[in-house]
């Protein structure tokens, strides 16, 4: 997930003061401000699920990845709060602030390494005190949410689906039975189950599930292999874009559709034009004679 | 999450400026461009696979332009290819702005004289594609007025004046009466940001400034204008000033060439003051359209209802990046209250010196924003309380059609 807020690049150039909102997908907000002096930046991020995060370890990621920007006071109405001085930036400016860009997809990997540690330590023989894994449900946006489950060969990863429009939800029906049929195709894709309505029997205990028709779950599992070294950052960036990922293609597909129905009206149009019958022109042609 | 940012959308010929309202300047400006593949058959139905997701919009468009096909879907302010413009919403909203459009309500532009037709399928887009929340269109020019009310120049908040928008294209005068374009005295002038270039360009070749590489002409050109035009009182005067004093005025342009990567120089002369001199004094540029700014401007107040008048001369508004040459705004009221002065002196003369007009007020407003004045006015607007109650959502939508987009809840009228 790279995401360059061009905003950020104020870095590199003259300070000046700065105030503006961002926003991400899922309903993240940031704040970009220099309140005190003009050196000093900050910048915040509001998102409604973070105290779900904290609990799976938001803090400890955020004090690794941004340990000397994290920690000072949190602006009033926000979550967390970046700090910058611009005099004391390190050289390599791009770097940082792409990864100052990746302060939403660091807070929510949280989860995830927590259980792909977990589910390394379960299969570890070694460890003698297994963890008890716990169900990590964080809703992330106001009526999706994301299930997040380790065990001994695998991690869990169940989305919940809505979709407000009824044409949405029937292509997205297609996309995600594509996708499990796609998995013949590719054999080292993670399997990917979906169904309407019915939750799976990993979160079935959970209280307050809608049981509606617009409800559809996701799951993927994820094996080992998709959790071990290089390839784990990259499997936890793809899959929390997973549902926007699924939303644009909805709408491209739209997109598609709509310029096939135009080419079509376009066509009928010339067909309709021929049809015209030309009287007039007869007419006309007669009143001049 | 019930209330996120409004996004403001000004599509725009030759740029298009995305951001957040409330923000101070637009996250995104880039050129109104997409690159498709154009290996697809005649035939739409011939698909395999995903070409219709394999396309750049903005700068990666250009810089993709030798291997895809270019294309500009808008022209002259209208939307000409739906099909392409869909698909360069679909990537502004998602790998541009990165939001879910169903989350924020939209505020788009639209240029004067815009059909409703046109209203009616933008609105359809972008209520049966992207399902946004609401949907908002607003006037170009309205916007534009509304952003010159952060001016100090400006003492009362009026929805009156007179707009001159210059972009890259082409520069509309555009009254604007309580909010109301008046459609039938809106002048547009075939002179803009590109004439400029090309000016510069050329009196950069005449006079011989041999070391500008041939590739890199036009950029430089642009940079010139950009870094040091200004508008000048008089230009006699001005000439006089530079032959005089050559070396205080005289600039140099450091270069460096885009394929070998030497280093040269060139001299900036009397171009800082001809280049914007264009929208006085046409004629010096081309032979076809001669008729100077401030006279279009006169023409458009004097064909707009009598009632209005006063107020357009008051509240002359600039916004676009070609407006932004220094001491524009004195100029073009200088020369503006020249002209009305002198009618008001000779209808007194012919009255006989019986009556006497109440002295008319030229005001040329210019204020910060000015470059992107119709994203800000949009910003501006969009960040009200009120924006939510104008937008036309998502229900209004599948109750009425796309017909509600005729009507604007700003000024209870249908349009």
């Amino acid at each position: 997930m790279l995401k360059v807020l061009t905003l950020l690049f104020v870095y590199s150039e003259k300070p000046e003061k700065v105030m503006m909102d961002v926003v991400d997908f899922d309903g993240v907000s940031y704040r970009i401000s220099t309140p005190s002096s003009k050196t000093q930046i900050q910048l915040s991020l509001k998102w409604a699920c973070w105290p779900e995060l904290v609990q799976f370890g938001a803090e400890d990621m955020l004090k690794r990845e941004y340990a000397e920007y994290y920690g000072g006071p949190t602006e009033d109405g926000f979550d967390v709060t970046l700090h910058f001085d611009l005099e004391k930036l390190p050289e390599d400016k791009e770097a940082l602030v792409k990864k100052v860009s990746l302060l939403k997809r660091n807070i929510f990997a949280a989860p995830f390494e927590r259980a792909f540690t977990e589910q390394e330590q379960l299969e570890d023989d070694k460890v003698t005190s297994k963890p008890i894994p716990e169900l990590m449900s964080v809703h992330y946006r106001d009526d999706e949410a994301i299930h997040i489950k380790a065990s001994q060969d695998r991690v869990t990863v169940i989305f919940e689906t809505t979709f407000k429009e009824e044409a949405d939800r029937v292509y997205g029906k297609l996309f995600l039975t594509e996708f499990m049929e796609a998995r013949r195709r590719i054999q080292s894709a993670p399997p990917v189950h979906y169904s309407g309505r019915e939750p799976p029997l990993e979160i079935r205990h959970i209280q307050g599930l809608k049981d509606s028709g617009t409800v559809g779950y996701v799951t993927f599992i994820l094996f080992p292999r998709h959790t071990r070294g290089e390839i784990r950052e990259e499997t936890i960036s793809r899959i929390q874009i997973f549902r926007d990922y699924l939303h644009y293609h909805i709408k491209c597909s739209k997109a598609y559709l709509h310029s096939r129905m135009r080419a079509r009206v376009a066509e009928f149009l010339k067909v309709l034009n021929r049809a015209k019958p030309e009287n007039q022109t007869g007419e006309r042609k007669l009143a001049r004679h | 999450m019930a209330n996120l940012a409004p996004v403001v959308m000004d599509n725009g010929t030759g740029w298009t400026k995305l951001g957040f309202a409330g923000n101070d300047e637009p996250s995104f400006v880039f050129p109104t461009a997409i690159a498709t593949r154009e290996t697809r058959s005649a035939n739409l139905a011939s698909k395999r696979g995903c070409e219709d997701l394999d396309f750049f919009i903005g700068d990666e468009a250009i810089e993709n332009s030798k291997t895809y096909a270019l294309n500009y879907p808008i022209r002259h302010g209208q939307i000409e290819n739906w099909d392409y413009m869909e698909r360069f919403w679909e990537q502004s909203i998602f790998k541009y702005l990165r939001c879910e459009p169903e989350d924020h309500p939209f505020l788009l532009t639209e240029p004067p004289l815009n059909p409703p037709e046109n209203r009616e399928m933008t609105a359809e887009i972008m209520f049966e594609s992207f399902n946004v929340k609401g949907l908002y269109i607003a006037v170009q020019a309205v916007l534009a007025l509304a952003a010159s009310w952060t001016s100090n120049k400006v003492s009362e908040q009026t929805l009156t004046g007179t707009v001159i928008d210059s972009g890259d294209g082409v520069t509309h005068v555009i009254p604007v009466a309580e909010g109301y374009v008046i459609g039938s005295s809106i002048k547009s002038i075939p002179i803009a940001g590109r004439d400029i270039t090309n000016f510069v360009q050329q009196l950069l070749r005449d006079r011989g400034e041999t070391s500008i590489p041939p590739a890199d002409s036009l950029r430089v050109a642009e940079l010139i204008k950009e870094q040091y035009s200004y508008v000048c009182p008089d230009i006699v005067k001005e000439f006089q000033k530079y032959d005089q004093d050559g070396e205080k005025y005289f600039k140099r342009y450091d270069g460096v060439d885009s394929v070998t990567g030497r280093t040269y120089k060139v001299d900036v002369g009397y171009e800082r003051f001809l280049a914007p001199e264009v929208f006085f004094n046409p004629e010096i540029y081309s032979s076809d359209y001669l008729t100077p700014l401030p006279e279009v401007v006169d023409t458009v107040i004097q064909t707009s209802p009598i009632d209005t008048r006063r107020g357009l001369y008051k509240n002359i508004v600039l916004s676009g990046g070609s407006t932004m040459f220094k001491n524009f705004d004195r100029r073009l009221q200088g020369d503006i209250s020249k002209m009305v002065n002198e009618r008001v002196r000779r209808s007194e003369e012919l009255s006989g010196g019986k009556m006497k007009a109440k002295p008319l007020e030229v005001n040329v407003i210019s204020h910060k924003k000015q470059r992107h004045a119709v994203w800000f006015g949009g910003s501006l607007l969009a960040s009200t309380p009120d924006f939510g109650r104008y937008c036309h959502s998502k229900a209004e939508y599948e109750e009425y059609g796309p017909s509600i987009c005729r009507h604007n809840r700003v000024f209870g009228s249908v349009m």
